[in-house]
């Protein structure tokens, strides 16, 4: 099951890769959200091959090692209902999945270990989990296991963090999250079926249901509270994916073996080591054949194309860095964003600073071509991107005759240019430190501000550490004029949770009655029909556009090195399709 | 000497006590706690992970949430790590062995090394021989590890493949078995290895000066006039005198090897607790971050009374009481 939701894509330290979902800029890693697809034919999609080239017949009893690159050890909490650090998760992805697969617009088919129908009112959706479905001690995968998968996200007894909203609209979720019932009565489980009842319909439903079950036989055992420090989660995990767990090595490595009565067929592979490398040797690791996946980082990406002996897959990442305005404040007691600050009201002011900054250089020069200019916050591998919205082309003169147009002229003639009323117009600039780049794309940006007049200065002249930078935001901070930050999205398109009026994540605090409108439209039961969905997003995007609350910067690609002995492993169909189909077709050197 | 022992184990209450305060207070401090920099899910309300917080007490006063730590730990119950989901005790134990292992190793690696050329040089100072050992010396103090690590790393676990590359055990191997055994070693000779190489400076250095310090005293000149044999003039005398500083180092040693390396550990891929302690601090898992410190605060004040007892043993001048 996807992680719905968005999350800061950390754009700063070092050990960035235990964050969870955070996307590090250092490794290029891509965040939690499983559910990567096909990229969109319009992007760029030539720019990296996605699958291996390799079409020979894998041998018999295979071995593949793959490279988990981090530079810390994994936490080992090996259930997507527990686990926090994205290391974990790709242990996970080995040998358990979710019971629903999904086409390359991460929206639900019928292919994989489960099918669905929604009802007419679309408010009740039924899973059968195919009959073959089996744990992989034996036992049936059934409708109770994923019902149990509830409970225990539902229970007062859960600290993760799985519980979000979309849960909350099954019926008698909120009741049983109280305390009040001890079962859900919106989730009916029978055999291989199950069926949920929501309060609303949601069209979010066809990409956000939660679909990961948990082993009730072998967990129930367990109290809820010690089910994440449980060896049974931690140690012998028991999934029903293509692999099983044989042996780890507390954070460092771990030993599958074949699972033969994998739903899908048995893998092609007999085993697979999976190690944890740090990123400063996983291309040579790659090199002398000692690991034969490995993701690449954007600092390793030019040695990594130089080797002979290993193919380089590309796609593009589920995540957009952004440059945002400060409008108000949160009011948390209303659950509330209140505008209250007028100093960039102006949106010419705000388009002329979109105009001012070159990001086509910066994604080619500073990140080698690994990124590119953004033109939405809708990612370009959703089918909901609007192709027709372009992203502000660099375009000084248009920057300044907006300015001038908006009455912000140097009047003092000190090279930089007044407000409205003839005072000192002087804007902080709040970034994150981690990365070699961060600094210079700051001063970078900065420059170019300046360029056309505006004074802006990096806020207490430094950048901020992960943690202290969205300390500042999340308190709005009255010293952070601007600020550039990135959310890693997730396989649902609905932008609710970043951009609405309640939302506690809109750093930005603006708020506008269109963009409500449109946010309500966009999960109304209407938009069940595709062709609305989209031209309400589509709407929205040029709506975001033309009132640049925050300047989308910049896309990106994560690259994966792949050993070219092994065949049949493509990257965008991420976790589902991967492991089972993968194979060797000669030995390791 | 036992009662000089007990009190100094008296007088580490109340500095551990101190120290304690002092890290929560500043653990607190800081931006953020764990859940913060965790992903967050939007749509998640608010109020659930408020929930979470008031749960795992986080909403509750630093005083408050001291006592209830204080008391624990003096239990020996450090409390759950949100990140790993765990007792602290369990996250720390899964590391220390492998820290404590690769520290010990290190720390003969480093003798091995040091010993033997700080004798050298000491007796032969000022020839060519000093005059290599003590470039060679200055090299590691002035060599960067985290470059000389991977420059190790590169020649002999890439290049030459003597080595693994990483890791602190080959996962294929069973658990208990010799074979397991001689992986272990085989992992940690690399990153010990790296580390002693530029280690060696103060030892050499300490060594050489106390060997041409103890040359000239009226002692051995004594000894040299009663004819006694030159190497054994070197062995039983000078030696003994000028391994003191050198005793009396060991226990601070120690210490500082049990906090981990951070650039080693990193490097080697090498799950220890230098790691741990630098993860933990930016994703704000306060209850592994304050038990590390207090362990190796711990470990330092027992490091400094081992150094004084040592002292004690081997030099009859100084008297403890």
């Amino acid at each position: 099951m996807k992680i719905k939701g968005y999350v800061k894509v950390l754009s700063a330290l070092a050990i960035s890769s235990l964050l969870l979902a955070a996307c590090s800029d250092d490794t290029e890693k891509s965040s939690t959200n499983e559910k990567k697809g096909r990229t969109v034919e319009q992007v760029d999609a030539s720019k990296f091959p996605t699958k291996t080239t390799n079409q020979g017949e894998p041998i018999k009893g295979g071995h593949l090692t793959y490279g988990l690159v981090s530079d810390t050890p994994f936490e080992g909490i090996l259930n997507k209902v527990f686990y926090q650090g994205d290391p974990d998760n790709q242990v996970i992805t080995f040998f358990d999945e979710d019971l629903l697969d999904t086409d390359e617009n991460y929206v639900f088919t019928n292919d994989g270990a489960a099918s669905y129908e929604i009802s007419d009112d679309k408010k009740t959706v039924t899973l059968t989990i195919k009959d073959n479905v089996n744990w992989q001690d034996g036992k049936p995968v059934t409708g109770a296991d994923l019902e149990y998968a509830y409970l225990v996200m539902g229970s007062k007894d859960y600290k993760g963090v799985r519980y979000d909203e979309q849960m909350a609209l099954i019926e008698g979720m909120e009741e049983y999250h109280a305390g009040k019932a001890d079962s859900i009565s919106g989730i009916k489980a029978d055999g291989k079926k199950i069926t949920f009842t929501f309060k609303k319909a949601n069209p979010s439903v066809t990409t956000g249901l939660w679909t990961y079950p948990l082993h009730k036989e072998y967990l129930k055992d367990v109290p809820i509270a010690d089910l994440e420090s449980s060896d049974k989660i931690r140690k012998n995990p028991i999934g029903f994916g293509p692999f099983k767990v044989k042996k780890i090595v507390q954070g460092e490595a771990v030993e599958f073996e074949a699972f033969e009565g994998y739903h899908r067929g048995a893998p092609k592979l007999d085993s697979v080591t999976l190690k944890v490398v740090n990123p400063s040797v996983a291309v040579k690791s790659l090199e002398n054949g000692d690991i034969d996946v490995a993701s690449i980082s954007a600092d390793q990406y030019d040695q990594a194309k130089a080797l002979d002996n290993v193919e380089l897959l590309g796609k593009v990442d589920l995540a957009y860095t952004y440059i945002g305005f400060k409008f108000g404040h949160y009011d948390a007691k209303k659950s509330e964003n209140i505008m209250d600050n007028p100093k960039f009201e102006d949106k010419r002011l705000r388009q002329a600073m979109a105009y001012a900054i070159n990001n086509k250089e910066v994604g080619e020069k500073m990140y080698k071509g690994l990124r590119f200019p953004a033109n939405s916050v809708i990612t370009p591998n959703f089918k909901y991107n609007n192709k027709d919205v372009k992203p502000y082309e660099y375009n000084a003169k248009k920057a300044k005759e907006l300015l001038d147009e908006a009455g912000f002229v140097d009047t003092n003639n000190d090279g930089l240019r007044e407000d409205k009323d003839g005072k000192e117009f002087k804007i902080n600039f709040a970034s994150m430190s981690g990365g070699d780049i961060a600094e210079p794309l700051a001063r970078y940006y900065i420059q170019q501000w300046r360029d056309v007049g505006l004074d802006v200065e990096l806020l207490d002249g430094r950048l901020h550490e992960f943690n202290s930078f969205y300390d500042l935001l999340k308190k709005d901070n009255e010293d952070v004029d601007i600020y550039q930050a990135a959310w890693g999205v997730a396989s649902d398109p609905d932008p609710s949770g970043l951009w609405s009026r309640s939302a506690a994540f809109n750093y930005t605090r603006w708020v506008n009655d269109k963009n409500d409108e449109l946010l309500a439209k966009g999960i109304s039961e209407d938009a069940f029909d595709d062709q609305y969905r989209i031209d309400t997003y589509n709407e929205w995007q040029e709506l975001i556009h033309e009132e640049v609350p925050i300047i989308p910067t910049l896309f990106r690609y994560t690259t994966t090195g792949v050993n070219k002995r092994v065949s049949g492993y493509d990257y965008l169909a991420e976790r589902q399709y991967k492991w089972f189909n993968v194979g060797v077709t000669e030995e390791a050197k | 000497m036992w009662k000089f022992i007990l009190r100094r184990f008296l007088v580490m209450i109340p500095q551990l006590f101190l120290l304690s305060l002092i890290v929560f207070m500043m653990a607190k401090a800081m931006p953020g706690d764990a859940l913060s920099g965790q992903e967050i899910n939007p749509r998640a309300n608010p109020a659930e992970l408020d929930r979470i917080r008031e749960e795992l007490g986080l909403n509750d006063p630093w005083y408050q949430q001291y006592a209830r730590w204080a008391t624990n730990a003096v239990q020996g119950d450090f409390g759950i790590s949100y990140t790993h989901k765990t007792p602290v005790t369990d996250v720390i134990e899964d590391r220390l062995w492998n820290t404590v292992f690769l520290a010990f190793v290190t720390l003969i690696f480093t003798y091995m090394l040091a010993i033997p050329l700080g004798i050298l040089s000491g007796r032969y100072n000022d020839t060519w021989i000093d005059k290599s050992v003590t470039g060679y010396s200055y090299l590691g103090f002035g060599t960067p590890i985290f470059i000389f690590a991977l420059i190790m790393l590169f020649i002999f676990g890439f290049a030459l493949d003597w080595f693994p590359s990483g890791g602190s055990v080959d996962s294929k191997v069973e658990e208990g078995t010799l074979a397991y055994f001689v992986s272990k070693i085989n992992h940690v000779i690399l990153p010990a290895l790296s580390t002693a190489l530029i280690a060696t400076t103060s030892t050499i250095q300490y060594l050489r000066n106390e060997i041409i310090d103890n040359k000239i005293k009226d002692y051995v000149r004594t000894a040299r006039s009663k004819g006694v044999p030159e190497s054994n003039v070197y062995s039983r005398h000078i030696l003994r005198n000028s391994f003191l500083p050198i005793a009396a180092f060991l226990g601070y040693e120690i210490t500082g090897l049990i906090g981990g390396s951070v650039i080693i550990e990193t490097i080697f891929s090498y799950p220890g607790l230098g790691q741990l302690f630098l993860s933990s601090v930016s994703l704000r898992d306060f209850s592994v971050v304050t038990a590390i410190v207090m362990m190796t605060g711990f470990a330092t004040l027992l490091g400094t009374l081992l150094s004084d007892i040592i002292l004690s043993a081997v030099d009859p001048r100084i008297r403890i009481e």
